[in-house]
């Protein structure tokens, strides 16, 4: 079982998603029980990949490879490196902590839960594939659900509109849940467009034998080809990621998408747009990177400052959360522009340890929506006193997102801060440091504003607590948080080997030419 | 492990077990008196742990560590974490372990009215409070003290907001909170460049003049917020806001000292910078002086206490400036005792009338014999009255700031006259006198709230005796001595008190002398917390605004734009598109045309 681990946990979920798409749609808790089973399947075999990975040996382990089309190089490849481990358990529990906030729903649930698993065994594809196309067809697979996700269960809320733009805003009807879902799928769909026509640049010039990831790293590449494929991988995934100037799409999907829906998106699909660009872009493309890595660096740093800054100024509990992701994957690419071995480890747990907190985040922004039907700040306060729970939990995810010691937040970015400076980049950590700083501002004005203050006011009488599921995806969100943050060697030292691996790559300028043509 | 090492591990951790227990299990919490009782019991364990250290660190051995890899990244360590014994440590660790205590011990009977489940979460703090303190004050690294640093900063954020629901309360927990998040800032900053410089975060490194004194100007920074030195002091006062035995521990004795601590562990870092000394000299009785100048116009008990707080970590700040880390720590050390003291006593005097009011007091001596001679011992502590500890403290810094500069020793010669005069205004407004109509049915406090009193009274009094094995424990030999500076500063405590004895010690008034009335109007405007304000609300949410505004109609409206122009496109388009077939036929034939063109002329 051992050797197939890998695919138990892409499979668990689809195999899952099959069998609630035969399910009658009046057997409620049996789809949650089959979702939640094949989110539980996939969560513990991430959890053994982790604990059996072989630190020591590092490298590509469990290697499974199934040709499809041999005479185009395409085949069904997995293999499990140092980041896949922590990725994995990422992926496992947001997914489980997802179907656990997602039990009370109301609308359509067969069809919700089946797009939900095949979006996550789409992402657990992505973090596993040892092929280019595969690699690709799996990212695509976790980007094309949202659509409907967002557009059937989402919520739509009056953005409302100021300013001499106002006329034509409300002509793109901003704010509804089908604006929102057509931005961020049109605005993926370009970037995949623009990674797609890399992949075939890649392939060509490499031979044209092979989709392989392992030959393609060994390939290579022109400077000049690869000065201008870098900038399409790095925009392309990193639209996903919410790179400035293509980051729009995340405030308003994340707005108007369920909970579960939000927590899967910030939490782990932004993860697969840095998690493209450094694995594609950065390892693939050595020169190309060494060329456009101040531009990735700036880019990064502003993402941490601008996204912390727009966040302070929004009233749209949903909204504040949106820019917040924008702000701390901002962090992920500062790591990983920095190429060195801190930056890479702090990157890579950074995207955890945001997966993490954001999905906590959004399951609380979920219970709070659910109970008060607002999601504006303003007219909120004193919450504390009748969710307390909800109240702590909140709290926490706060103090990780600003970057308290003891929790996961300070880990990625003291460590992302620290390879900046070893490199001498002391603009790029400074916005980060003045990012982090203002994170602490919004965000505690945020809790001050929802939870403290008098009791909540007449029009919330029906407030509660979190109740029996919802504590589940709390509780174990929470101790994550706290536990990678006390001892991040949980993972730390997986994520070490992996980045030891694919630096050296990124790093690499003269790698040998094995296969013919390429100069 | 070696029983010293075992010693501080209990220290440590006997806190995070009660914290954790507390955080998973929540019906001790809801009941509240568990959660009491296993709090001040993991407390307990780590007073007597602490001084069962302290007592081994007296035979003088050399320090001892344990530590564990924390990080690990491209194959070599990037930062420990662990336990360091030795002098400074053990001394610390006592004077946190038994104010938490003593603190612990007052609040059962001070928050006694507290819903059980709020009086849980209460203690679930202190604990959590006394772990962070200990991680700090045990760290064998800057970046272990850094955590702790945080940890602790959270904690007041979480007990200044205590009574969350009072509006005043979240703001002030808030503030504090940013304050010195911002300050904090420095010390991230000076852990990073002194990584890049040393390649580790220990505190012993050698580095280049102008890298010291980048590195210790950072540190310092912090330390400015942290212990509440002008111009950051501003969170201090209204955290206030917090319950009284609360500023007691953190506001006073024990979390605002860890500035003062940061700069004791990392003085092999700040004798490397002769300029960073120079500007916390200056800085330190500066803010002695200016504090003390607000805490004369206060009406508020509280608030007199936390002007002198301020001032009193000024005194410590600038004998650290002048290169005494011995008298600053040890002026940390009686001090805590003193100022917890005092605060306790408020608390006790506050708990009996309802009132924060010195004007609402009066008389209290008479109905509160135990209470009022508690908080007269602290004072005359506080204001270095010969024979209490304060007095020793207070030498050893003059002393070293005598040597370092005459302006600063001015200074701090003006604030002992002033420190004197305040608490002499307090004392006898508050417990001498007629009794006001709110004091008539004062009482003194059940047991719980009295033992701490006299115990931190009996160490505010005798705690002088100490002077010489705490200065040994630290590396330095100090006897006493009387200074000619030390003395003139306690002629000028005597005037202070007399003063005030002339001012209030003879009939009902309270107010201010009209001598220090630009005092008051300089406190009422309070001009560095107007600046704040207007650079948060006029600069910083102003500027947030504007981008959030840019993004949402600038940079988005361009991506709007690309696709309201391709759907516009399509309109346009698709009239080409009529359904006719000779249309097509004719598109097709020009196609044709054109392509045979093409190739013909090529």
């Amino acid at each position: 079982m051992n050797e197939h681990l890998l695919s138990i946990i892409v499979m668990a979920p689809a195999l899952a998603a099959l069998v609630v798409i035969l399910l009658p749609a009046t057997a409620r808790l049996a789809i949650r029980v089959v979702s939640l089973t094949g989110a539980a399947i996939s969560l513990a075999g991430s959890v053994m990949a982790l604990v059996t990975y072989d630190r020591v040996a590092s490298g590509h382990q469990r290697v499974e490879t199934y040709p499809i089309l041999p005479k185009l190089g395409i085949s069904l490849s997995f293999a499990q490196d140092g980041w896949g481990g922590p990725l994995l358990v990422l992926t496992g529990v947001i997914i489980f902590a997802g179907v656990l906030a997602s039990w009370t729903l109301k609308t359509r649930d067969k069809e919700y839960f089946s797009l939900l698993l095949i979006l996550v065994a789409g992402v657990f594809g992505v973090f596993v594939s040892q092929d280019l196309l595969l690699f690709f067809l799996f990212y695509e697979v976790a980007v094309l659900p949202m659509y409907l996700l967002i557009g059937i269960w989402g919520s739509s809320h009056e953005v409302p509109a100021d300013g001499p733009f106002k006329a034509a805003w409300t002509l793109f009807k901003v704010g509804d849940k089908g604006y929102a879902a057509m931005k961020l799928t049109l605005m993926l769909l370009v970037g995949s467009a623009a990674i797609m026509i890399a992949i075939f640049a890649l392939y060509v010039k490499s031979g044209a034998t092979s989709f392989d990831l392992e030959h393609l790293a060994q390939t290579k590449y022109d400077r000049s080809l690869q000065i201008w494929v870098f900038p399409l991988v790095w925009l392309g995934f990193g639209t996903l990621s919410g790179v400035f100037p293509f980051h729009t799409w995340s405030p308003d999907g994340h707005a108007s998408a369920p909970t579960a829906v939000s927590m899967l998106h910030a939490g782990v699909l932004m993860k697969l747009g840095a998690f493209g660009v450094m694995r594609i872009g950065m390892v693939l493309m050595p020169e190309g990177t060494q060329f456009w890595v101040p531009v990735v660096g700036a880019v990064a740093a502003l993402n941490v400052l601008y996204g912390a800054m727009c966040a302070m100024s929004q009233s749209d509990l949903k909204y504040i959360v949106a820019y917040s992701s924008v702000s701390h994957m901002g962090i992920v690419m500062l790591g990983a522009a920095t190429l060195t071995p801190e930056g890479w480890n702090g990157a890579v747990f950074q995207m955890v340890a945001h997966g993490v907190m954001t999905g906590l985040f959004f399951a609380l922004v979920g219970i709070v929506y659910d109970r008060s039907h607002t999601r504006s700040v303003p007219q909120m306060g004193g919450f504390a006193t009748v969710m307390p729970g909800v109240a702590a939990f909140f709290t926490l995810a706060c103090l990780s997102s600003l970057g308290l010691p003891g929790t996961a937040g300070f880990v990625s970015e003291f460590v992302v801060f620290l390879g900046a400076f070893s490199k001498g980049h002391y603009v790029w950590a400074t916005a980060g440091i003045l990012g982090a700083f203002v994170t602490a501002i919004y965000v505690l004005r945020a809790t001050r504003a929802i939870f403290w203050g008098e009791g909540p006011n007449r029009d919330f009488h029906e407030l509660t607590d979190a109740r029996t599921t919802e504590w589940g995806a709390l509780v174990i969100l929470g101790t994550g948080l706290v536990i990678l943050g006390m001892w991040p060697r949980v993972i730390f030292d997986h994520i070490d080997a992996g980045s030891a691996l694919y630096l050296a790559k990124a790093l690499a300028s003269n790698t040998v030419a094995i296969f013919g043509g390429v100069q | 492990m070696t029983p010293p090492l075992t010693y501080a591990a209990v220290a440590v951790f006997a806190p995070v077990a009660a914290a954790l227990v507390l955080a998973v299990l929540y019906p001790l919490r809801k009941k509240g008196m568990p959660a009491a009782v296993l709090t001040i019991a993991s407390s307990s364990a780590a007073f007597v742990s602490a001084v069962l250290l302290f007592i081994d660190r007296l035979q003088g051995a050399p320090p001892e560590l344990a530590t564990v890899p924390w990080i690990q990244s491209g194959s070599k360590v990037l930062a420990d974490v662990g336990l360091r014994v030795d002098g400074a440590s053990a001394s610390m660790l006592v004077v946190v372990t038994l104010v938490a205590l003593m603190v612990q011990v007052f609040s059962l009977g001070y928050m006694h009215d507290e819903e059980p489940p709020a009086f849980g979460r209460y203690f679930a703090y202190h604990a959590l409070f006394l772990f962070s303190m200990n991680v700090l004050v045990i760290a064998p690294n800057l970046l272990q003290l850094f955590a702790g640093w945080e940890l602790v900063g959270v904690t007041s954020y979480l007990l200044i907001g205590f009574y969350f629901k009072k509006p005043s309360a979240a703001r002030a927990a808030v503030k504090a909170f940013w304050v010195t998040k911002f300050a904090d800032m420095g010390l991230l900053f000076g852990l990073l460049v002194l990584y890049v410089a040393s390649g580790s975060f220990g505190w012993d490194a050698h580095l280049e003049p102008a890298t010291a004194t980048l590195v210790t100007l950072l540190f310092f920074f912090a330390v400015v917020g942290k212990s509440a030195q002008f111009p950051l002091h501003v969170w201090l006062p209204d955290a206030m806001e917090g319950p009284t035995p609360v500023s007691a521990l953190l506001h006073a004795a024990t979390m605002v000292a860890a500035g003062v601590y940061l700069v004791v562990r990392a003085n092999p870092l700040f004798e490397q910078s002769e300029f960073t000394r120079t500007v916390m000299l200056y800085l330190g009785a500066g803010t002695a002086l200016f504090a003390a100048l607000l805490a004369l116009v206060q009406t508020d008990i509280k608030k007199v206490l936390a002007y002198s707080t301020c001032s009193q970590l000024g005194y410590m700040v600038s004998a650290l400036g002048a290169g005494s880390m011995v008298g600053g720590f040890w002026h940390l050390t009686t001090h805590a005792f003193f100022k917890a003291l005092l605060f306790l006593a408020a608390g006790s005097a506050i708990h009996a009338v309802h009132s924060n009011e010195i004007g609402d007091m009066g008389g209290l001596l008479k109905k509160m014999p135990l209470t009022g001679g508690a908080f007269i011992i602290g004072s005359l502590a506080l204001a270095g009255f010969p024979g209490f500890s304060g007095f020793f403290s207070k030498d050893m810094v003059l002393e070293a700031v005598e040597h370092a500069g005459k302006v600063p020793f001015a200074l701090l010669v003006a604030t002992a006259f002033l420190t004197a005069f305040y608490m002499g205004r307090v004392v006898f407004v508050a417990f001498f006198g007629a009794p006001s109509a709110r004091a008539a049915h004062a009482h003194e406090p059940p047991w719980s709230m009295r033992l701490p009193l006299v115990v931190l009274a009996t160490l505010s009094v005798f705690g002088g005796a100490f002077t010489t094995p705490f200065a040994a424990l630290q590396g330095e030999e100090v006897h006493f001595h009387l200074t000619g500076g030390a003395a003139l500063a306690s002629l000028f405590g005597f005037a202070g008190i007399g003063l005030a004895f002339f001012t209030y010690g003879r009939g009902p008034r309270h107010e201010a002398p009209g001598a220090v009335a630009f005092v008051e109007r300089m406190s009422n405007s309070h001009a560095v917390n107007r600046f704040y304000e207007v650079l948060f609300h006029r600069v910083a949410l102003v500027v947030s605004d504007a981008l959030a505004w840019t993004d949402r109609y600038i940079v988005d409206g361009l991506i709007n734009a690309v696709g309201y122009g391709a759907l516009e496109a399509g309109r346009r388009a698709r009239p080409l598109q009529t359904g006719l077939v000779p249309d097509y036929v004719l598109a097709a034939v020009i196609g044709v045309l054109g392509l045979a063109f093409w190739s013909a002329s090529s």
